[in-house]
């Protein structure tokens, strides 16, 4: 009954996400996936689900699996006499779609949600088994599906509700249940406890404990180290698309050697030639004991011109959200926010950017820092528009002048001014909502996970630009969940989790692996 | 067994249906409440024969209409032609029987035939070319309306099948025909979005595209089915116009395209799609009637029933819009 | 320069920000699209074929007084009903009440008249304030509420319609004010060929037709060159990424909707003139032409994108059909079925020579 994912490779352009990584697991068992952000993981998850197609390897289910449960494998999927050289009673399936993974016995909750908000829980838990009587939905037998559904999973919940109404945790042990209706055999959980409260993630882990006394087989996807162990059976650590540790028993292994693998030692941090800060500089962006209405408590950390402070986090830790406090959309609830010394309550990006000059690159390119359906000179003059107007009215010349400024300076490839800024690459586009705060003249620039989806060749020249601002004086604040990216940039690193710093790391050294293990333990083991 | 009973983390506010469900309850307390006082002030006017015949006579088309416009609201979709439809094929209607001579029920099919291929090109159109529904609707909204007028001209149809006359002017124990039809559709309306697999999936494509296609729908159908059941139930409207009525021309539907929004608006609709409620399109329509009839019976200036209408939209929508939580909540 | 062999399959979830997203590492070339494939030079094409063979078939199409000037008096009005639609269509919302904006300031304009005897210019200012007060009411409303911009003017326009009634019910006659202010009448009747300084007199455009121009040049001139206009566009285009680029688009949201009104309030002043009344059923047709016209011309519902100059030559063709077909005998309402198709055809051309000029120009 083993599921085997072998060898998997995926290329994406530019960038290798999956190297041949293997994932394989057993029934009954809670299988932990780990790595670190961009190891792969939810590429493997992506093909193992049917949402992706990978380049090579192959992905071997149990023979009987299609026909025990009376499920023919739908048109689509394409069934090829595996070769069964290493597993017997396998053979080798080819997802075209989700549906064919959902076939196969494979679901996946997903840290969004996939359900309907306006529908029941029942509705939802039978969306693609709904029972019907004479062609038409069976309530009472929908009813019944569901909270058998719920029952196995020891959960209690009004069937009737509509799924809306449900707090994040009940959300995903609807979603959980929606799974066990299909009757999946692999349940992947990515990231489940992301957003669930202490409570509520012991209650999760015993749903799955349950699953695997079942005879399923659970993978987890989480970074909280210490849950991991709490549950998991086995693991296995991705690391640049490989597998470095293969369907392992976890009890093997201590929390250390877990990041240590994690980690690795395969990057040689790049050494950037940094101007380095004149100590004694005054700092030009300074919190002290920052509390804001979204949960951050005492945050405290200052950048000094020239300086690049990293804020390092997971997803979710609330690093985006502190740097919008400070630029002004949510309220600062407590401590003080100093610019050049000088104490300021920012109220409004607008005052940000014209009176304190602190510009936001921000990490959701493509809804928030770049306008994708107007042209690069609008795109890049759009934060000087009030310098650039005479008698109210923009001049086409000064726009396309400013464009060709920082195409040159920050070495912008396009094809024309009138382009359209959806026409260019990522990094293109990246460069281009770097460009609207440089042009603006902004000293202070929070740079929000700046090279996401980015292939490596941009991604090296974007940090030397980086390095290269901060070394023409300017305060950088740079969010990443980019360990090397983290470690080839920053002077220093501070750690968030869970909207508060656990600690700061000294990166002078720029030595990737004393640094990445230091801010590995103060990440993953902090709470215990 | 042991429960696991995941802890509640903050009492959340009535989301969606069961908001609807507040709707619809506000909706007919209103209904009655605003029923008793005009019973009270007119001295009994209201109750008489006449005047409860006409009430409902007359709130069978705005209710068929209003669930029209809800048929795509489900998928997030707006139907601008929805009124002009209705008149057209209550002019077809009228032609099958004067001009071409068919029994009446032969008539109806066709008109409920013609409302209904229409709203599948509709469907087709906006699949096809995916060209945003609200322009394509006031392409073929500009068309239809031409051709309303291509069937007779500005000339009136009248004389038609008595029989149909006589049935829609009819009444089953008191309760007018065409009301009781409307109610007929409402139910049947109901009952494709509660039980039948294919309203569930409109619901599904509407609420949330993404899920609904993981889940196997295909939401483009789900868009060209809603457009015709749209087109079906404008077709239905118009039939009931004809039967109502007596005599038809070119003019019906003119002023039917505002409140086709109206009712499922006030009725607590969503515009993004994925929520409908049939009872709440249906109480809603009512109560605009009523609103109808407290003017003729106040003997008010018309004219206060417009503004009073647009107070009703905004109020419904701000009221909803204050009780769903700010921001935040399910992503 | 084509795209990698393994452009990856549009994942069917939008799912989660994976890390690998497949952004070509190559910059797509992007080649200036042929001429054909400007949408623009289509309609003119269009227009002019319209006129051609409307002129060869009726000569009465050219006859200046009886046909052309008419026509221009009426696309005045158009362009400027649409120019109010475009307004908000910037921001990729609607405006459902330009209508009855314009009935409401049609109403402000003819008692200022009639009560006040203010003068034409004093008189239309007036108009002018009441349409933009109450755009900007509505612009507030849906920027406060967040309320759909279509919820919003539609509760608005039924308010309105009773209000007209309830407002000419109250002053006047109940219908309209039949006050011809000084200047009122040359300004429907008179042309730019009954002024003449000796032999030269001007060309036969109506004395009105200046006046659309220059709502249309100011309005082009807005969002083309004017840091307001440009900033509406940008939070049309993307809410959150002109919030972040400091952009107070509240304010945008505002102004955008208070030009809607200004400007359906300067339609409903032409249409009065027009008429030679100011009355309650100003503006009741103007919901249609007011998306035609922008629709036609290109611009966006979604907003972020907007074309003066089309939207003047899908009204220019709009009427022209009108014109056209009601010289050629056609009944008044048939013509919609024309003007339908149009826009169909129009749309779907629009659709195709996108996909080609992509497949053309886009490489791959």
């Amino acid at each position: 009954m083993t599921y085997l994912a072998d060898r998997l490779v995926k290329t994406f352009p530019g960038v290798r996400a999956l190297d041949g990584a293997t994932l394989r697991l057993q029934p009954g068992s809670v299988h932990a996936l780990l790595g670190e952000n961009g190891a792969g993981k939810s590429t493997l998850i992506k093909i193992m689900t049917g949402v992706l197609r990978p380049d090579g390897g192959r992905i071997l289910v149990p023979r009987d699996d299609a026909g025990a449960h009376g499920k023919e494998p739908g048109p689509a999927t394409d069934l090829v006499k595996g070769p069964s050289d290493t597993d017997a009673g396998l053979h080798e399936v080819r997802f075209s779609g989700p549906q064919d993974a959902q076939r196969a016995g494979i679901g996946v909750v997903h840290q969004e949600r996939n359900l309907i908000p306006a529908f029941s829980v029942a509705e939802n838990i039978a969306l693609q088994s709904t029972p019907r009587r004479r062609g038409l939905v069976d309530r009472a037998a929908m009813r019944e599906l569901a909270r058998g559904c719920l029952d196995r999973l020891g959960v209690r919940l009004d069937v009737d509700r509509p799924v809306s109404a449900l707090s994040v945790a009940q959300m995903q042990l609807v979603e959980i249940a929606k799974a066990l209706a299909t009757d999946s055999r692999v349940l992947l959980l990515d990231e489940p406890t992301a957003s669930l409260t202490a409570e509520e993630t012991e209650h999760l882990f015993g749903v799955v404990r349950r699953l695997r006394d079942e005879g399923r087989a659970v993978v987890l996807v989480s970074h909280k180290l210490e849950e991991v162990f709490a549950v998991a059976d086995t693991v296995t650590v991705l690391r640049d698309g490989r597998s470095v540790a293969e369907a392992h028993p976890l009890a093997d292994y201590t929390q250390e050697e877990i990041v240590n693998l994690m980690v690795g030692r395969a990057h040689a941090a790049r050494r950037l030639d940094k101007a380095p800060v004149a100590p004694g500089t005054a700092p030009a962006l300074r919190l002290d004991g920052v509390a804001t209405a979204l949960g951050h408590r005492d945050v405290s950390l200052s950048v000094r011109p020239g300086e690049i402070l990293g804020l390092y986090g997971l997803v979710g830790a609330g690093r985006s959200e502190l740097a919008r406090a400070v630029l002004g959309l949510h309220p600062v609830t407590a401590g003080t926010v100093q610019v050049h010394g000088r104490p300021t309550r920012i109220t409004s990006v607008g005052q940000a950017l014209h009176r304190h000059r602190i510009g936001y690159v921000s990490e959701n390119r493509k809804e928030e820092g770049v306008f994708l359906q107007q042209p690069l000179t609008r795109n890049v003059a759009v934060t000087v528009w009030n310098r650039l107007s005479r008698a109210g009215l923009i001049r086409d010349r000064d726009e396309r002048d400013l464009l060709t400024t920082y195409q040159e300076r920050l070495g912008i490839r396009l094809s024309g001014p009138a382009q359209l800024a959806g026409q260019l690459s990522g990094g293109n586009q990246q460069k281009i909502s770097l460009a609207k705060w440089l042009a603006a003249d902004c000293d202070i620039l929070i740079i929000d996970e700046p090279t996401v989806g980015i292939d490596v060749r941009t991604k090296a020249a974007f940090h030397e630009l980086i390095v290269h601002l901060a070394s023409d004086g300017l305060a950088i604040l740079l969010i990443s969940s980019d360990l090397p990216e983290m470690v080839t940039l920053a002077d220093r690193v501070l750690v968030m989790r869970d909207y508060r710093l656990t600690g700061e790391v000294a990166n002078d050294t720029h030595d990737y692996d004393s640094t990445s293990r230091a801010i590995g333990h103060l990440l993953h083991a902090a709470a215990v | 067994m042991t429960t696991l009973t995941p802890p509640e983390r903050r009492p959340r506010l009535p989301r969606l249906p069961e908001r609807i469900a507040g709707t619809e309850t506000t909706l007919a307390a209103l209904a009655v409440a605003g029923y008793v006082v005009l019973a009270a002030t007119t001295h009994g006017a209201v109750v008489s024969g006449g005047t409860l015949t006409a009430i409902f006579q007359f709130l069978a088309v705005p209710m068929v209409i209003g669930l029209s416009q809800m048929a795509v609201l489900s998928v997030g979709q707006m139907n601008l032609g929805v009124g002009v439809l209705t008149g057209f094929c209550a002019m077809v209607c009228a032609w099958l029987m004067v001009a071409a001579g068919l029994p009446a029920w032969l008539a109806v099919a066709g008109a409920l035939l013609t409302g209904a291929a229409i709203g599948l090109v509709n469907g087709l159109l906006v699949v096809l070319t995916r060209i945003n529904g609200f322009v394509v609707t006031l392409a073929t909204m500009t068309i239809i309306d031409g051709l309303r007028y291509g069937v007779h001209g500005t000339a009136t149809y009248q004389g038609y099948s008595h029989r149909l006359v006589s049935l829609g002017q009819g009444s089953v124990l008191g309760v007018p025909t065409v009301f009781l039809a409307a109610v007929a559709i409402a139910i049947l309306v109901a009952f494709f979005f509660r039980s039948v697999p294919l309203g569930r999936r409109l619901l599904a494509s509407g609420g949330n595209p993404l899920a609904a296609r993981l889940s196997g729908v295909s939401n483009d159908r789900s868009l060209v089915v809603a457009h015709l059941v749209s087109g079906l139930l404008a077709g239905a409207a118009g039939v009931m116009v004809v039967a109502l009525s007596g005599s038809v021309n070119a003019t019906i539907g003119d002023d039917l395209l505002l409140p086709s929004f109206a009712a499922p608006i006030i009725g607590g609709v969503a515009l993004a799609g994925g929520v409908v409620s049939v009872l709440g399109t249906c109480l809603a329509a009512l109560i605009i009637r009523l609103v109808d009839v407290a003017q003729a019976q106040y003997s008010i200036n018309p004219d206060w029933v417009d503004l009073i209408v647009g107070a009703v939209v905004l109020g419904a929508v701000l009221i909803t819009q204050l009780r769903r939580p700010r921001a935040g909540g399910t992503p | 320069m084509s795209r990698p062999p393994h452009a990856p399959p549009s994942p069917p979830a939008a799912s989660d920000a994976a890390l690998p997203a497949p952004d070509p590492a190559v910059p797509v070339p992007v080649r200036a699209l042929p001429l054909w494939a400007n949408p623009r030079l289509g309609l003119l094409v269009l227009l002019v074929i319209l006129v051609v063979v409307f002129s060869s078939l009726r000569s009465e199409f050219l006859n200046t007084s009886l046909t052309l000037e008419p026509m221009q008096a009426d696309l005045s009005v158009t362009v400027v009903v649409g120019l109010a639609q475009l307004s908000v269509l910037s921001l990729g919302h609607m405006n459902l009440a330009v209508g009855r904006i314009a009935a409401v300031s049609a109403f402000a304009m003819g008692w200022a008249y009639d009560k006040l005897s203010v003068p034409l210019p004093v008189g239309l200012l007036i108009g002018l304030a009441v349409g933009a007060l109450v755009g900007a009411a509505a612009g507030w409303t849906i920027q406060a509420t967040g309320v759909n911009s279509f919820v919003v003017t539609l509760a608005l326009d039924f308010g309105l319609v009773g209000l007209v009634s309830l407002l000419y019910s109250g002053v006047g006659d109940g219908v309209a004010f039949h006050v011809h202010p000084a200047g009122m009448d040359s300004l429907r009747n008179d042309t730019f060929s009954d002024y003449c300084t000796g032999s030269v007199c001007g060309p036969p455009v109506p004395l009105i037709v200046p006046i659309a121009l220059v709502a249309a040049l100011a309005v082009g001139l807005l969002f083309r060159y004017a840091r307001l206009g440009r900033e509406i566009l940008m939070t049309g285009s993307g809410l959150k990424a002109a919030e972040l680029s400091g952009i107070p688009t509240a304010r945008r949201v505002v102004q955008a909707h208070s030009l809607s009104g200004l400007l359906a309030a300067l339609a409903g002043f032409l249409l009065a003139i027009n008429n030679g009344a100011f009355s309650a059923d100003i503006g009741s047709q103007f919901l249609l032409p007011s998306f035609l016209g922008p629709v036609l011309g290109g611009t966006l519902l979604a907003g972020g994108a907007v074309s003066v100059i089309g939207t003047v030559l899908g009204a220019a063709i709009t009427e022209v059909i009108q014109t056209g077909l009601t010289l050629l005998q056609f009944q008044v309402e048939k013509l919609k079925i024309f003007i339908g198709l149009v826009l169909l055809a129009a749309l779907s051309l629009d659709r195709v020579r996108h996909v080609v000029a992509e497949r053309r120009g886009g490489g791959a």
